[in-house]
Formats: structure tokens, C-alpha cells, sequence
């Protein structure tokens, strides 16, 4: 699930005073400032499990901040590869954004690139184990903004999944992956 | 039969060592083998005694020592032995007699006297301290300690020549002058420097400082007692570069600007207009050398007014506003005073927060290429506004700002927080408790906000919740969160749940909190005792006085007074509703309105439950020595409410107020309650007149007076109409004597009480507790006029009451309506309330 982020358009008009953006840790003491972010920001109410995995991720979750206001946040999962012949797992791992969203006042200031750029960095690593090859997410096929966003960043249509949602319309969600 | 034979005698200079060297057990054991020879020996039960107090048993400790003496009357070893144990149990007064004895069969042993002096001074005896410490000092004058000690003895007694006489001596003898940066010798000579500016020498004073200039590690201190003495002395100029000096090294210290003020010859207690520009200037000046001083932007808007004002709060709001300053509006508030300041910054914010939202620009921006501002600056001007109206108890207009704050940046624990109290300011107490509760789930590890939530749901009357919040930040290794918050003496705590279980009628728990209270605040004086010693020895002198003063002025605490008032009270109540020991049937419903009947008995029955609960909970068994679990065998403070002398309880509370607090006018009102109930009317006219002194418009005191001179009169005609007066008539007599002279000083006789009440009444126009006051003592004067007092309560719905119309005078206009005059007329009164304080959930459960 995706808000719709930032597309820099020229004309953002200069801003006042610098501001500071960063990003911070999910701890299980700050949880619920995630919990508020995922109900404004997105439509799907999320489990207690999706919590519970989001503090065991280590740096592909991270909350970012506006002038130290908790503004945004992204969430992934890591995915291991099954050798597809003898279901032992390999290596090598795909890496799922399942939230990525910044609250609607604080868009089109980067924050959202921030994020992602984070998640890049860190998914290529070479210190990273197991390797991860891909990283991919579901957006709703009509949110054009997050379409723009990710193409941005060399992220593909690979399939579309009908019926991927079924609270909001329209339901149909596609699939957006980047091979690392 | 004292001398031993030499084994045993040997034996006996061991145990003292044993003592000495804390080794209680083997003490124990050597005792034993010396009393199974000579089972009377005096000294050696005695030090058993001793041993045995140290090993937690009490009873017998005592039984050995009394022993001891028995046997040996004459051995100063038993009767100091006999004071160290009354002084471990804090029973200063008799360990001084036995310290006394001691000394008379030995009159010159070191650590007797030694002891006797710390007990001395505990005790506030200034000049048996004096006595001691020079009998010390003329046994060993080669130890500073022994000179500091007699000069502190001399201080305290205000001789402040000999005092100093006898640190100059003593620097005389040292035969080498201790090195530069000596910490004990700097603070010696700061503590010497105290006592001459005590002295009001002011240029001896600073005499002095300059002489001990290079010897001084404390250089802070020195150069602001220099700036101070110059100042002192009137030398502005040099006082102005002392200050200015001090304000380099910290341009944030409100004193060092006071200080630099003050030497400019400017009075900040009453300014001329001339006076603010200077001041103005003088900030300015400064300003342009530590542009980082948040002081210094704020002066400005405290010597402004009108137009200037307006440019400087908002060039300062704008800048904080930008920064987001969560405290801004903290610092704005005390600029409320001036209600036209109060204005202008409404009408600014206003400004901003309409153009944030148009333009993104705090002003009307006419050029469309002008620098936008970030979105916390749109948050932040929520933020602020909220808190404005929310202090002009515009509830609904606070609301709606703060909610539009949430759903702009929902993550924002100030937020919530903010909203919380609006709501509570609203009276809805439930709902403020769940939005705290809310904010605190977003922060788990921030105790401040653990902590107020705690305070929420307290107000809210839900004390098992509160405590297990609360539990949530204590000790883990303590036996459980109360244990724990007794020991860490956190009072906020004890104080909120105590006027929890107050209004919740359950009186013993309540009072149970408030004697904890007092508990905390003897254990506070009684923690002073191993500091006379500490500090001697360390030299923290300057530290060790103002120590002292504080003790002594410890009972004036805000904490104090708040637990003393409430328990005094529940004292006073229970003097004339006792209750017995299970509290069911005797629960005195009578003086209660039905709300409070209903959240009695809910809570008791609650109560009950949670006891249940408890009961079947086996506390868990552990052995460990340090986490020894007290019982608690009155944890529902039974035994406060069984007191045969409930009126001798409140005393106690009520006394230290009347020495430490008789500034504060609560203080003779609580006093005039007490006395009247006591039927010493002569202290309770006293009392009156106290107050008087203090606020003669106070409502609780005009309806006092009227009570007193109704009550005085009832029984001057009660014993004039008897021919052989009930009362021993010498002593009423008397009292009728004194009160007919001295009560005129506060109620005219020449008028009628009801005149003086409507005189009253017209001089206090548009106060509502005044109204309320004015009314009761209407009432009182003459019962039948109820119709009239319901027409003045009406009168509180008109406009000009609506600056004092709170929730809590509408709640007592109600109330008093609706029990004790016009229930048609307390309805009306209570649908106007609706509209006043629409979340009160006070009025929505009268519906119910």
C-alpha cells in the first residue's frame, strides 16, 4: 500500500528557514505513533502481527521526521527464495514495501525519496545476508502519483493483480519491482 | 562491680572495637561469653543492647540496655549507649538527657560530646550547640573541624563578631597556607565571607572577597557575590561591569539582568515610560553582543506596550512559531496580565494562522515570489491558539483548532496532551483521561507523560487504573509500585490519590495518604542528621547553612500545606460524623449531594472487589533480604478514622501552618474552623482577625464573621437569660468582654449584619464566589429569607458575572439552589450551566 509522494515540480516555491529531516528508529516504546500514521495514511487496517514483524526488520523500517515531527514512515518484509525443487531456502531474498507513505501536509518536500533512497541503500549492501535480488510492492492500479514516483526509480510494471483489494475501489492493485 | 578481671577486660575493649568496625555478630558473641561469667555486668548488657538494635531487634535491645543501667547507673559507657539507641529511634529529646548523664561521670570524652552536639543542633538548642562546640574545641584545637564547628555555633546564634573572630584564629594557626586551588579552604573562606555579609557589613564584606580572591575554586560564586556587594554599596558603575561580566559568562541568568538593571539605577517595580525605552535600549545594546539569548528577545515584550508590543511579540512569535517552540505559549501566558497584550496576540494569531493557511506566509504576502513557510509552522499556530482560547476557557473554539492540530500531524504527543486539558478545563474528566491515556500509548518510554496521565485518571476518580499506570515507570525490583513511591517519597502521587479517595468518601485511605505525607516530610527533617558531620567534614559550609534554613522553613512547602489543608478538614468532618470501623452503616450520606452518595458507594463497592482481588493474589514468598516486603496492616487507614481525638489530629496538622504559612489566609480560616469546633473563641476571633489582615474581602471570611458574631450572640443571650449561667460566667464573661471591644476592628456595630452583608456584597459586584459567600451568609443571618438569596444567586446568569463564572462557583450556585432554596429555580440555573460549559460532565450525569 502506497500514498501517493512526492513528484518535484519546478515550481515548489522557496521555502522558508531550513528545515531538518530524519529518520528514526521503530521501537516497541514509539509503536504507536505508527499505529496513527497507518490509520490516516492508508485505508487498510493493519494486524497485530504486521507490528510485531515491523521490529524485527532492523533498518527496512524506519519513521521519518519534519522538524522532529513524526511525519512518515516505511515498512518492508524480507522474503526468502525457496529453491524451487527441493523447498530448502537459497541465498538470495526479495525485499516487499508493504507501507511507504508520508501524512498529506509534508509531501513534496522529499521525505518520501528519503525513505526509498534509504531502503535502496541498505537492500544493496554488500554486507547483506541473504543477497536480496529484488525489491517489488503493490500500488492501486488508479494512484498515478505513486506510479510516477516509482518509475522514477527504475521500478516496473511486472504483473497486475485483480481483485487485490477488497474494501476499496478500484480493487485491481500492480505489481512494481526493481531488480538489484 | 565495673572493673573485670583482665581477660574478660581485654574481651570488653574488644566488643567496643567490634562496634566501631560494625561487626555486629561477633560483638554479639563476645558479649555473651563475658555475661556467661558476669551475667550483671553493667557496660557489657548495655553494648549487647547495642548490638541487638543493630541487628533489627528492638524489644530486646531495649530490655538489655535497661539492664545495663540497671546495674551500672554510674557508667557513662551505659548511658551513651542508652542515647544511641533513642536516637536511632529518632527520640532526640530523651537521647539528649541520657548524652547529659554520660557526660556528668565523664565530662571530657571526645565522641559523647561529640554525639551531644549533633543532637544539639538537630534540635534547634543554638546555645547548648554553642556550649558543647566550644568544650570541644578547648579539647582539641589541632583539628579545623573543631574551630569551624564553634564558628557555626556562634553563626547560628547570630554573633557573627565572634564567629569570625574565631575563623581568623583558626586561619592564624594553620603554620602553612594551604595551597592555591584547595577546594576546602576556598569554601572556608566563602562560608567566612557569608557570615560578614550577614552581618550587613556589605563593605567589610567585600573587603574580604577581594582578599581571598586567588584562593577561591568557587569563581562563579565569588564574582556574583562581588556584583552584588558592589551593588549593595552603590557602586553602580562598578556593579554594572560585574554584571555585565557575569552576563557574558551566561547570557541567559534573569539575575545577572536584574542585577545589571538595578546598577543602571532602574527600579523594575515601578517603570516610567522613560524608564521601559532605557531598558529597551540597554537590550538592544546587548543584544548585538550574544544574539543567542533567549532572555533577551523576551525582555522587550515585557517593557512594551500597544503598537510597540505588537511589533516585537510578533517578530518573537513568528520566530518561535517557525522554530516550533513547543513552550511558546508558557512564555506568552505571563504577558496575560495585561489583558491589552492579551488582545494583540489573539489578533496576530488569528492573522497567521488565516494566512498560513491562504498564502502559507505568517502576513499578507503581496508579492507571489515572497518565501513560504514549512508545515509545522501551520501546526505550531494550531497549537499556540488552541492553548489561548483553552486559557479563556473558550472550550469549543479550543477544541476545534486542537483537533484540526491532530488530524494535520496525528504523531504529536503535545497534542493530545493539550487536548486532554482542554477537556479537563471543560469538565469532562473521563474524556481528558482517555485522550492522556491516548497521548502515552504514542510514547511509552516518556515518563513525564506516564505521569500526567496518571494524574488524569486520578482526577477521574479511577485509582486502581492509576496505580497500575504509574507501576508502569517504578522499580522494578520493588515489592510493588506503591511500596516503591514511598520510598522514592513522590508526593504528587500521594497527594492526587489521597483527594481521589476524599471524594470518593473513603476517608481512612484518604487519610492515610495525607499522614504519608507528613511522614515524608519528618523523614526529610530527620535525613538532616548525618549532614551536621557529612558537611563539617567536607567543608560544603555555605551548603550546610542554607540546608539548615530550609529545614526549618520545610512545613511551608506547597505539598505540606495541601496535605495538612485536606486532612485538617476530613478531621474537622469527622469530629462530627465518626465513623465506625467498618464505615458501612455510619456513612454519613446527609451532607452529600446524591452525585456524591452515588460515586461513594460505587467506589466503596469497587473498593471491596479490588480487596477481593488482592486478598487472592498470595503475595509471592521470597526470602531475599533486600527486597523484605512491609506489611501493611491497615492498608485501608482504618485506624485514622477510629482517632478518639480527631480535633487533636487536625492540630497537628494545623500548627506548622500557623507558624510556616501565616501568610497564607487558608491557614486562619482553617485555624478559625478548628478553634470554633474547639470553642476557643477568643483564638477563633484571632484567627479571624488574621485573615482579615490578610484579604479583608475574602468570601470564606465574611460568612466566618457572620457564623462567629451569630454564635457569640446566641450564647451571650443564652447566659443572660439564665440566672445561674451553665459556663463558668468569669470566663465567658470575659470572652463576651473581649470579643464586644475587639470585634468591631473587623464588623462594624452599627450596622446590621444583613446591611453589611449587601454592603459587601455591592463592593464585590460581578464575583460569583462573593455572591455565593454573600448568599450563605444571608441564609444564615435569617433562614426565612430564601426567596430573596435565590434572587442574588439568579443573578450570577447576568453578564457581568461571566468573568468569573467557572465551573466550579456554577456547580456550588447549583447546588446550593437546588438543596437548600428554589429546585424550579436551580433547574433554570442548571440549563443556562449547559450552555456555559457544554462537555461538563458534571451537568450531562444530572440528566441521566
Amino acid at each position: 500500500m502506497v500514498t501517493s509522494t512526492a513528484i518535484k515540480n519546478n515550481k515548489t516555491p522557496k521555502r522558508n528557514t531550513a528545515h531538518r529531516v530524519a529518520l528514526g528508529e521503530i521501537t516497541p516504546n514509539n509503536l504507536g505513533q505508527l499505529k496513527k500514521l497507518n490509520t490516516v495514511l492508508f485505508p487498510v487496517q493493519y494486524s497485530e502481527k504486521f507490528y510485531k514483524d515491523v521490529l524485527e526488520v532492523g533498518e527496512f523500517a524506519k519513521f521519518a521526521y519534519f522538524n522532529d515531527c513524526c511525519i512518515g514512515a516505511v515498512c518492508c518484509r524480507k522474503e526468502q527464495i525457496k529453491e524451487s525443487n527441493q523447498g530448502t531456502t537459497s541465498d538470495q531474498a526479495k525485499l516487499y514495501i508493504m507501507t511507504l507513505g508520508v501524512l498529506a501536509p509534508y509531501r513534496n518536500l522529499g521525505i518520501g525519496t528519503k525513505l526509498l533512497t534509504h531502503i535502496l541503500q541498505h537492500a544493496t549492501l554488500t554486507t547483506q545476508h541473504p543477497k536480496f535480488v529484488e525489491i517489488y510492492l503493490h500500488v492501486q492500479t488508479s494512484n498515478e502519483e505513486a506510479l510516477a514516483f516509482y518509475k522514477k526509480y527504475d521500478f516496473e510494471i511486472v504483473a497486475t493483480v485483480e481483485g487485490y483489494y477488497k474494501k476499496i475501489s478500484p480493487p485491481d492493485a500492480y505489481v512494481l519491482s526493481k531488480k538489484l | 562491680m565495673r572493673e573485670l578481671p583482665s581477660k574478660e577486660s581485654a574481651l570488653f575493649k574488644q566488643i567496643l572495637k567490634f562496634y566501631e568496625y560494625k561487626q555486629y555478630k561477633k560483638g554479639l558473641k563476645a558479649a555473651d561469653q563475658i555475661l556467661k561469667k558476669f551475667p550483671e555486668h553493667g557496660e557489657t548488657l548495655a553494648m549487647k543492647g547495642l548490638f541487638l538494635n543493630h541487628m533489627d531487634k528492638k524489644e530486646e535491645a531495649h530490655d538489655f540496655v535497661r539492664k545495663g543501667l540497671k546495674f551500672d547507673l554510674k557508667s557513662h559507657i551505659c548511658w551513651h549507649v542508652y542515647g544511641l539507641l533513642h536516637r536511632s529511634d529518632k527520640n532526640y529529646g530523651e537521647a539528649l538527657k541520657c548524652y547529659n548523664q554520660a557526660l556528668k561521670f565523664d565530662k571530657d570524652n571526645m565522641q559523647i560530646l561529640q554525639d551531644y552536639s549533633l543532637l544539639q543542633i538537630q534540635m534547634r538548642n543554638y546555645e547548648a550547640f554553642n556550649e558543647s562546640r566550644l568544650r570541644l574545641l578547648k579539647l582539641r584545637h589541632n583539628n579545623p573541624r573543631y574551630w569551624i564547628g564553634l564558628a557555626i555555633s556562634y553563626h547560628l546564634q547570630e554573633n557573627y563578631d565572634l564567629a569570625e573572630q574565631v575563623l581568623k584564629a583558626y586561619v592564624d594557626t594553620l603554620k602553612e597556607k594551604p595551597g592555591p586551588m584547595n577546594f576546602e579552604h576556598s569554601e572556608m573562606l566563602l562560608y567566612h565571607n557569608l557570615i560578614i555579609e550577614e552581618s550587613g557589613k556589605f563593605d567589610n564584606a567585600l573587603e574580604h572577597l577581594e582578599s581571598i580572591k586567588e584562593d577561591i575554586c568557587d569563581r562563579r560564586s565569588w564574582k556574583e557575590k562581588r556584583a552584588f556587594f558592589l551593588l549593595k554599596l552603590e557602586r553602580h558603575q562598578e556593579a554594572k561591569e560585574a554584571y555585565e561580566d557575569l552576563i557574558s559568562d551566561n547570557p541567559d541568568c534573569y539575575d545577572y539582568y536584574n542585577g545589571f538593571l538595578s546598577a543602571s539605577q532602574i527600579n523594575t517595580n515601578e517603570l516610567s515610560p522613560d524608564q521601559c525605552e532605557k531598558i529597551i535600549e540597554i537590550c538592544q545594546t546587548l543584544e548585538t553582543k550574544y544574539p543567542k539569548s533567549n532572555l533577551l528577545k523576551r525582555f522587550p515584550l515585557q517593557y512594551t506596550s500597544d503598537e510597540r508590543f505588537k511589533v516585537e511579540v510578533d517578530k518573537y512569535m513568528q520566530a518561535a512559531l517557525r522554530k516550533g517552540v513547543p513552550s511558546l505559549f508558557v512564555n506568552l501566558k505571563k504577558l496575560y496580565v495585561d489583558p491589552i497584550k492579551e488582545a494583540i496576540i489573539e489578533e496576530l494569531v488569528e492573522e497567521y494562522l488565516q494566512n498560513l493557511k491562504t498564502y502559507n506566509t505568517f502576513t499578507k504576502s503581496s508579492n507571489a515570489g515572497d518565501e513560504i513557510e514549512q508545515p509545522t509552522a501551520y501546526l505550531w499556530t494550531l497549537y499556540l491558539l488552541a492553548q489561548h482560547y483553552d486559557n479563556k476557557r473558550d472550550t469549543m473554539k479550543a477544541l476545534k483548532l486542537i483537533d484540526e492540530a491532530i488530524e494535520h500531524t496525528p504523531t504529536l504527543v503535545e497534542l493530545y496532551m493539550t487536548k486532554g486539558r482542554i477537556l479537563k478545563h471543560g469538565g469532562d474528566l473521563n474524556n481528558a483521561m482517555k485522550v492522556m491515556d491516548e497521548a502515552r500509548e504514542l510514547d511509552l518510554q516518556d515518563r513525564f507523560i506516564n505521569s500526567k496521565c496518571t494524574k488524569y485518571m486520578l482526577r477521574n476518580n479511577q485509582p486502581e487504573e492509576a496505580l497500575k499506570t504509574i507501576g508502569l515507570f517504578t522499580r522494578g525490583d520493588a515489592p510493588d509500585p506503591l511500596t516503591d513511591l514511598m520510598d522514592m517519597q513522590c508526593m504528587w502521587y500521594a497527594l492526587e490519590e489521597g483527594e481521589c479517595y476524599r471524594r470518593q468518601n473513603n476517608l481512612g485511605k484518604a487519610l492515610k495518604r495525607f499522614h504519608q505525607i507528613e511522614k515524608h516530610f519528618a523523614d526529610i527533617t530527620d535525613d538532616q542528621f548525618d549532614f551536621h558531620t557529612y558537611c563539617l567534614r567536607k567543608v560544603t559550609l555555605r551548603a550546610y547553612l542554607s540546608m539548615l534554613r530550609l529545614e526549618d522553613q520545610l512545613r511551608s512547602h506547597p505539598y505540606y500545606f495541601r496535605a495538612a489543608k485536606n486532612a485538617i478538614e476530613i478531621y474537622l468532618y469527622l469530629k462530627d460524623n465518626p465513623k465506625t470501623i467498618n464505615g458501612e452503616e455510619s456513612q454519613n450520606y446527609e451532607n452529600m449531594t446524591e452525585e456524591e452518595i452515588k460515586a461513594a458507594k460505587k467506589a466503596k463497592s469497587k473498593a471491596k472487589k479490588a480487596a477481593l482481588k488482592e486478598a487472592k493474589k498470595a503475595p509471592p514468598v521470597k526470602e531475599d533480604q533486600s527486597k523484605k516486603k512491609v506489611q501493611d496492616d491497615d492498608p485501608e487507614g482504618e485506624k485514622f478514622l477510629k482517632v478518639e481525638d480527631p480535633l487533636g489530629e487536625a492540630f497537628k496538622f494545623l500548627h506548622p501552618l500557623q507558624i510556616l504559612a501565616s501568610k497564607r489566609i487558608e491557614t486562619h480560616l482553617l485555624g478559625f474552623e478548628y478553634y470554633t469546633q474547639k470553642k476557643k473563641y477568643l483564638l477563633a476571633l484571632r484567627a479571624l482577625k488574621r485573615a482579615y489582615n490578610i484579604d479583608k474581602e475574602n468570601p470564606d471570611l465574611h460568612v466566618n464573621i457572620i457564623r462567629f458574631k451569630l454564635e457569640v450572640s446566641r450564647l451571650e443571650k443564652e447566659d443572660n437569660e439564665k440566672r445561674e449561667p451553665l459556663r463558668d460566667s468569669t470566663e465567658y464573661q470575659t470572652i463576651f468582654k473581649v470579643v464586644n471591644t475587639e470585634l468591631p476592628t473587623i464588623l462594624p456595630d452599627n450596622i446590621s449584619l444583613e446591611v453589611y452583608t449587601e454592603e459587601f456584597l455591592a463592593r464585590n459586584k460581578g464575583s460569583m464566589s462573593h455572591l455565593l459567600a454573600g448568599s450563605n451568609a444571608l441564609l444564615q443571618i435569617n433562614p426565612e429569607s430564601k426567596q430573596k438569596v435565590t434572587n442574588i444567586l439568579m443573578n450570577s446568569t447576568k453578564d457581568e458575572f461571566s468573568s468569573t463564572r467557572t465551573l466550579k462557583n456554577c456547580i456550588s450556585v447549583y447546588e446550593q439552589l437546588k438543596s437548600k432554596l428554589d429546585s424550579s429555580k436551580a433547574e433554570e440555573f442548571k440549563n443556562k450551566c449547559k450552555e456555559w460549559f457544554p462537555i461538563s460532565s458534571y451537568y450531562k450525569e444530572l440528566d441521566d
